[in-house]
């Protein structure tokens, strides 16, 4: 299927490397796997058309700094969109209620009891991880995750760095609480 | 273990999991990225045309066209009224001249002095 594609096979391979992640940060953000889906969608088709011609080590910047515009724009629609529902009277959107996908068996790791250990350790992290405000979490998963320096986090989230540092420190603490609190 | 040492841990931990989440999306879901990254490479593909691509020449050439129109038209057309009427310019004078105001409030004086044959000093002060 990729084949007609061999040309574009750098931005191929980034796009493939980063997809799973964006995914999920959007998924941890809107809670909705489709909605995430679509956000994923709109961060790939508009930084192909606006920085793909751009050196492939500025990639991963650009890349975050788009979903992260998508991000917070779904944010503000969803705002809007409570609101007028809200004034009508309506019942709000609704989010994934359980998370099915954890309920599938962990292919990296076959031994079922400690498999189970890590689905609960990583359930708790990802809840944790939803429910943090929408900064810290970004703030969280740029540094943490996606190990980005101060300044590349600074740049995506479109703030100072001295933002990204209480942002981040404030979720590690939350996180921190959680993530021993879970130890087996 | 100190405070640093045990931070590292926790987030090589936390990496871990998240890491453990991508590893374990659902089939439907990784088909679904997987179609999404390729119809964006494939939109990247045809919105990025070659440098000598017909549609390229076609566009610059009309713009070239229109800039040339545009500077033909600007250069040959004779302009309707290049200087602004005597009394604009009179005002301009008056409102920007160093003289005393008080020379303009008794230009009447000066107008009859003139008559008589004595115009007035660059100060308004008759010569």
């Amino acid at each position: 299927m990729d084949s007609g594609l061999d040309h574009k096979e750098p931005l191929n391979r980034f796009l493939a490397e980063v997809e799973g992640r964006a995914f999920q940060m959007a998924r941890f953000a809107t809670r909705n796997r489709d909605e995430a889906l679509d956000l994923a969608q709109e961060a790939m088709f508009q930084f192909v058309r606006r920085y793909a011609a751009r050196p492939a080590e500025e990639w991963r910047v650009l890349f975050y700094r788009v979903l992260r515009s998508r991000i917070n724009d779904w944010h503000r629609r969803t705002l809007v969109r409570r609101r007028v529902l809200a004034w009508l009277g309506r019942a709000e959107d609704e989010e994934d209620p359980e998370d099915a996908l954890q309920a599938l068996p962990d292919r990296q790791n076959p031994d079922p009891s400690e498999g189970m250990l890590r689905k609960e350790q990583r359930k708790a992290l990802e809840m944790a991880i939803r429910a943090l405000p929408r900064r810290q979490q970004q703030a969280f998963l740029l540094r943490a995750w996606e190990e980005m320096d101060l300044k590349q986090t600074a740049f995506v989230m479109g703030c100072s760095e001295g933002s990204v540092k209480t942002h981040y420190s404030r979720a590690v603490h939350t996180l921190r609480g959680v993530l021993e609190g879970k130890k087996p | 273990m100190n405070g640093l040492e045990s931070e590292k841990r926790l987030l090589q931990e936390a990496r871990e999991l998240l890491n453990a989440g991508v590893e374990n999306l659902d089939p439907p879901t990784e088909r679904r990225l997987r179609e999404i990254r390729i119809r964006a490479l494939q939109a990247a593909q045809e919105q990025r045309p070659g440098f000598l691509s017909p549609r390229r020449w076609v566009m610059a050439g009309s713009f070239a066209a229109a800039a040339l129109a545009a500077v033909f038209f600007l250069w040959t057309s004779p302009s309707p009224d290049p200087l602004p009427k005597t009394g604009q310019v009179e005002d301009l004078e008056i409102l920007t001249s160093q003289e005393r105001i008080d020379f303009y409030q008794n230009l009447d004086f000066y107008r009859w002095l003139e008559k008589k044959g004595a115009g007035p000093g660059k100060n308004g002060n008759p010569s």
